[in-house]
């Protein structure tokens, strides 16, 4: 007689591809992700920055209205931010292939810089559920048995590490792009505007995959769960620290630190040199005051070291995929 | 390699720094419930995971389900399973969403991957205790898991390396029971490692022993069990010298053990010629221990081989 009840239907259905497996594994690690009460805490702030983002937009479109409130505000506004505002609105009402695309490129490039520390920060969080917690439970063994290879969960977790960023960078960014272009008075902002969301979805694309890359080499360090974020932040904050101490000593050193690379990223692709000449040429007022840019702040919005920095990133990568190589397998 | 032949290998070896865990195994298996029998560190979890590809091999070459290992993983792994010796499990995770989970990996679309697993753990007798982190699961929990997820694909061929570890009697009885019905009511092929000869000889039909990474046997248990050396260890209260020459003139090799016992090779299938001497010599024998059967002998060669390397 059995022990217990016994029952066992063999299964005849059609498996998933790949793909969908791979997306398992990303979908999984996501979802563990928001399980993590400060990771949600640090995607509603992104998200709450969004909707900061349209409501600059809006206040900034909202000038071409003549009727419109912020028009009105603006004049009980002091007469120097009157003026400035008075030529703002005929800049963009006289050039908005111009001015449109500078204004916008400007503000989403600070936009950029606001919201990728707080991609780091939250890549730090999550240091454990991305690779540590598979090597201290020996899910590797797991994952290695069932039909994906190393690949596929790398992948997968990469993408969960994408997802993430995903999640507190690039969709706010978007959205804050689309939403305040949605809310502007003339349809023509979109297409004015369309150098901005490509230089967001070029640095946000590579700077996330490179984050992505990167924090899985971290988070295959160790198997223990508090190694990796102390690895991880530390890294970020001791290359903050090294960066202002390198840069009168050994300029180089400043290349150790990966925000520093992405910073020079950020740079080369905006291109803010750009903008600031443009507004210069057209806005008078504005003219003057970016007069006062000192010229090593003008040298190095308009060459960034943009080789040096890809080729450190490049090192870092090699160095995350040797740790990843030796740390994720079944042994 | 026939459609029955599940598992082929040539000459497989692997080799560890200086520690050859392989050496040459050659083995064509065919269906069926197979013990994986050997002391601890004979190669019995380098040959599965070498088959699963969990480890590269060295030299040789290996097919499983007819395809070869090393090329075609997903697709291998997608019809074997796999229960590991070692705690494996995906922290933070309840069991049922843990088994779903594996499920999904082996490419079981969500919901038929969620109703299986909740079949799997009813099948290996999980109770309420599914809805629990896996973390904190006891020993015989975790083992139960490890099945469930090693079977809720519905592979055709399953590996379990040592399921019973750590168990209680009546948890290794009701594991035993599980395995050996995947095979026997439900046509799955399952290779069951362990170091315990009886948990092998009462789950499987074919027995492959293994010590120093090599093969030393490979049979049914059926042939291991009939076939025995014609030898005897006969105990008698004195008189040893005329019962050694009575073998002696029937040129059976005797030897006078340690323990008093004569052990005596006589060649026959029964013990019936040895008997008959002992009635000619009027002696009556305190006892007759028959010479145990190949696989127990095969069984303690590969622990004095083991023994003697340690």
């Amino acid at each position: 007689m059995p022990l217990h009840d016994m029952h066992y239907q063999h299964w005849e259905g059609v498996h998933v591809g790949i793909w969908a497996r791979r997306w398992v594994i990303a979908k999984n690690g996501l979802a563990a992700c928001l399980q993590n009460k400060v990771l949600r805490n640090v995607v509603v702030l992104c998200w709450g920055a969004g909707l900061g983002m349209v409501a600059a937009l809006f206040i900034v479109s909202q000038l071409l209205v003549p009727d419109s409130m912020v028009v009105k505000w603006v004049e009980h506004l002091n007469p120097a931010l009157q003026t400035f505002a008075q030529f703002l609105t005929s800049w963009l009402h006289d050039h908005p292939e111009i001015s449109v695309r500078a204004t916008q490129n400007v503000f989403f490039f600070y936009c950029c810089t606001l919201l990728t520390p707080a991609g780091i920060f939250a890549l730090g969080v999550a240091m454990p559920l991305l690779i540590t917690r598979d090597l201290a439970g020996g899910a590797i063994v797991i994952y290695s048995s069932k039909a994906v290879t190393r690949g596929d969960y790398l992948l997968g977790k990469f993408c969960t590490a994408f997802g993430l960023l995903g999640l507190t960078c690039l969709g706010p960014l978007c959205a804050a792009w689309f939403v305040g272009n949605l809310l502007a008075p003339d349809w023509r902002f979109f297409w004015h505007a369309r150098a901005a969301l490509g230089n967001i979805l070029i640095y946000g694309l590579s700077s996330m995959c490179i984050l992505s890359a990167l924090a899985l080499g971290v988070s295959a360090i160790s198997s223990k769960e508090k190694t990796t974020p102390f690895l991880w932040f530390m890294w970020w904050v001791l290359g903050g620290f090294i960066q202002p101490i390198a840069a009168n000593t050994k300029p180089w050193l400043r290349h150790l630190s990966f925000g520093y690379n992405l910073d020079q990223i950020r740079l080369a692709t905006f291109r803010l040199g750009n903008d600031v000449k443009a507004a210069q040429d057209n806005i008078p007022i504005l003219g003057n005051m970016l007069n006062g840019i000192p010229r090593k702040t003008m040298q190095t919005l308009n060459n960034p070291t943009l080789w040096g920095a890809v080729a450190a990133l490049l090192l870092m990568l090699a160095g995350a995929a040797w740790v990843i190589r030796r740390r994720v397998r079944p042994e | 390699m026939s459609p029955q032949t599940v598992i082929e290998t040539e000459a497989l070896s692997k080799v560890y720094g200086q520690q050859r865990a392989l050496d040459g195994v050659t083995l064509h298996v065919s269906r069926g419930a197979i013990g994986l029998l050997g002391p601890n560190g004979a190669g019995k979890t380098t040959l599965m995971k070498c088959l699963l590809q969990l480890q590269p091999i060295t030299t040789g070459s290996a097919r499983l389900l007819g395809r070869e290992v090393g090329r075609e993983g997903r697709e291998i792994r997608k019809r074997v399973g796999y229960g590991p010796e070692e705690n494996c499990h995906i922290p933070g995770m309840a069991g049922c969403e843990y088994v779903t989970y594996c499920a999904q990996l082996s490419g079981l679309p969500f919901q038929a991957a969620r109703q299986r697993a909740h079949e799997m753990l009813d099948f290996v007798g999980m109770g309420q205790e599914r809805y629990r982190k896996i973390e904190t699961y006891s020993t015989g929990l975790k083992q139960r898991a490890k099945l469930a997820q090693a079977i809720v694909h519905d592979p055709e061929i399953v590996f379990l390396d040592e399921p019973t570890n750590g168990l209680d009697p009546k948890g290794q009885a009701q594991i035993l029971e599980l395995v050996q019905s995947l095979w026997k009511t439900y046509g799955i092929t399952v290779v069951l490692s362990s170091h315990l000869l009886q948990d092998v000889e009462r789950v499987c039909e074919q027995i492959i022993i293994i010590a120093r990474g090599r093969v030393l046997v490979h049979d049914t248990l059926e042939n291991l069990k009939a076939r025995k050396r014609g030898a005897a260890e006969v105990v008698v209260a004195g008189r040893h010298h005329e019962l050694q020459e009575a073998c002696q003139r029937r040129q059976w090799p005797c030897e006078l053990l340690s323990n008093g016992h004569l052990k005596v090779e006589h060649n026959a299938d029964s013990l019936n010629p040895l008997l008959n001497v002992l009635r000619e010599l009027k002696l009556a024998p305190l006892e007759i221990i028959p010479s145990p059967n190949a696989l127990e002998e095969a069984f303690v060669q590969a622990l004095e081989i083991s023994h003697a390397a340690a």
